[in-house]
């Protein structure tokens, strides 16, 4: 598969917090979703992808040029939706799409429209008037429509209602659809995880536990409920207990103990992505 | 959701193992009639809430084996298989259910006397009901 970006060894220091060492890459066809608490570096990770912040050590590359290279070309590949938008407060929706969509050769004014639409989203109206989730979908239609390979998004679905995240969804699975484009986005929403993502990247205040892909981490880990009180040795692998029922991350190793010390499973089941993640990130 | 597939949170069976069967049944069944389409690799992972790598390896599977075939720029299509093969499915399925029935019962310690007469008692019931012994 083609590589769109790639980092290597990446590593930022802002005050106090250390971002990295971190690697990742990115494919054609795939989204990753940056997952951590807040402040573990997501944004700032967006942030150097796009060369808005200078990392101390490690190099970027999109569309196989370092992002700090005098010549920008690159830029024209990427588009980054940060979670606020600088110096649009003055401007109406058409006068922002104006300015815009000349900067990109591969701009979609029908897929534009489309956006618009779907949202509803008022285009004579000052940025500035707009509702918080507004200003989030005329942002996203501003940011996808630029038809770049690669798409930078800085927590979507924020401030969005219910059916707006649906229709976002949509848009976004068809726009994969090619397999020529990728997406990186950092989210706090279980759904954009579960219904978008292929691999996780997962951060805890700065540091990189992984990326994984998604079917790893959806049996990373296992909960059994057993018939009797539990032994008091641990598990195989076992990383929590609570009454009578325990999760694990050994799941054969703890088959073969149970079997030998004859004790009975009730029941048995993967800990959904949420429950994972939790676990990952208290570590 | 285009596909009736229902991923398993209890079983240790990979997950693209799982859709591979499912969609086999699905063919085996009917359900999926030689020539249908089957839904993209993006839309199936979004609705079965799991990854682009997961169902692209259950396509190549399934292609690899016959049952599906895909033609470029155009998607992914039920092949035409031999009625041998679509019954060689219906029997893997059917046996499966039967292992993981018994399973059950042996992880309740039935013995198989026991596990015998459930069988018969629900094959009974169901003849009443008219729905077996056609």
């Amino acid at each position: 598969m083609k590589t769109l970006a790639e980092i290597r060894q990446i590593q930022k220091q802002v005050d106090e917090f250390t971002l990295g060492p971190l690697d990742l890459t990115v494919e054609a066809g795939t989204i990753t979703a940056l997952v951590g608490n807040n402040g573990s570096g997501k944004s700032t990770l967006l942030k150097l992808m796009m060369n808005l912040a200078k990392a101390d050590t490690g190099n970027i590359k999109i569309a196989n040029t370092l992002v700090n290279d005098p010549e920008e070309e690159w830029k024209t590949h990427i588009a980054y939706q940060p979670q606020t938008m600088i110096g649009w407060d003055a401007f109406t929706g058409k006068a922002l799409r104006d300015f815009i969509a000349p900067l990109y050769p591969a701009w979609d004014d029908e897929l534009f429209n489309q956006l618009i639409q779907a949202f509803s989203i008022p285009l004579n109206k000052r940025f500035a008037k707009l509702s918080q989730g507004m200003q989030r979908k005329l942002s996203l239609a501003l940011t996808i429509s630029r038809n770049t390979s690669i798409l930078l998004l800085d927590e979507p679905t924020a401030f969005m209602d219910i059916s707006s995240k649906q229709k976002l969804m949509q848009f976004l699975t068809e726009w994969m659809e090619s397999g020529e484009r990728a997406i990186v986005m950092s989210t706090h929403q279980v759904d954009d995880i579960t219904k978008l993502a292929d691999y996780l990247c997962v951060l805890q205040d700065g540091n990189w536990k992984g990326t994984y892909e998604k079917e790893t981490m959806q049996h990373m880990y296992w909960q059994y409920w057993m018939r009797d009180a539990l032994p008091s040795e641990p598990f195989p692998g076992e990383v929590s207990r609570e009454g009578k029922q325990f999760i694990t991350n050994k799941p054969e190793a703890t088959e073969t103990y149970l079997d030998e010390h004859q004790l009975s499973i009730v029941n048995q089941q993967t800990l959904d992505l949420e429950a994972t993640l939790t676990l990952l990130l208290n570590k | 959701m285009e596909l009736p597939i229902r991923l398993s949170k209890t079983s240790r069976e990979p997950i693209y193992h799982q859709i591979e069967n499912q969609i086999k049944a699905l063919i085996a069944g009917g359900y999926l009639q030689t020539g249908s389409p089957l839904p993209s690799i993006r839309l199936l992972a979004k609705d079965l809430e799991t990854s682009v790598i997961t169902i692209r390896r259950a396509y190549q599977n399934l292609e690899y084996q016959g049952f599906i075939q895909t033609e470029q720029g155009k998607g992914t299509f039920v092949a035409e298989i031999a009625k041998e093969k679509k019954q060689q499915v219906k029997i893997t399925s059917v046996y499966q259910a039967f292992e993981n029935a018994l399973d059950v019962a042996i992880s309740y310690e039935y013995t198989v006397e026991q596990i015998k007469e459930i069988f018969e008692e629900v094959l009974e019931s169901r003849s009443h009901k008219g729905d077996a012994n056609k």
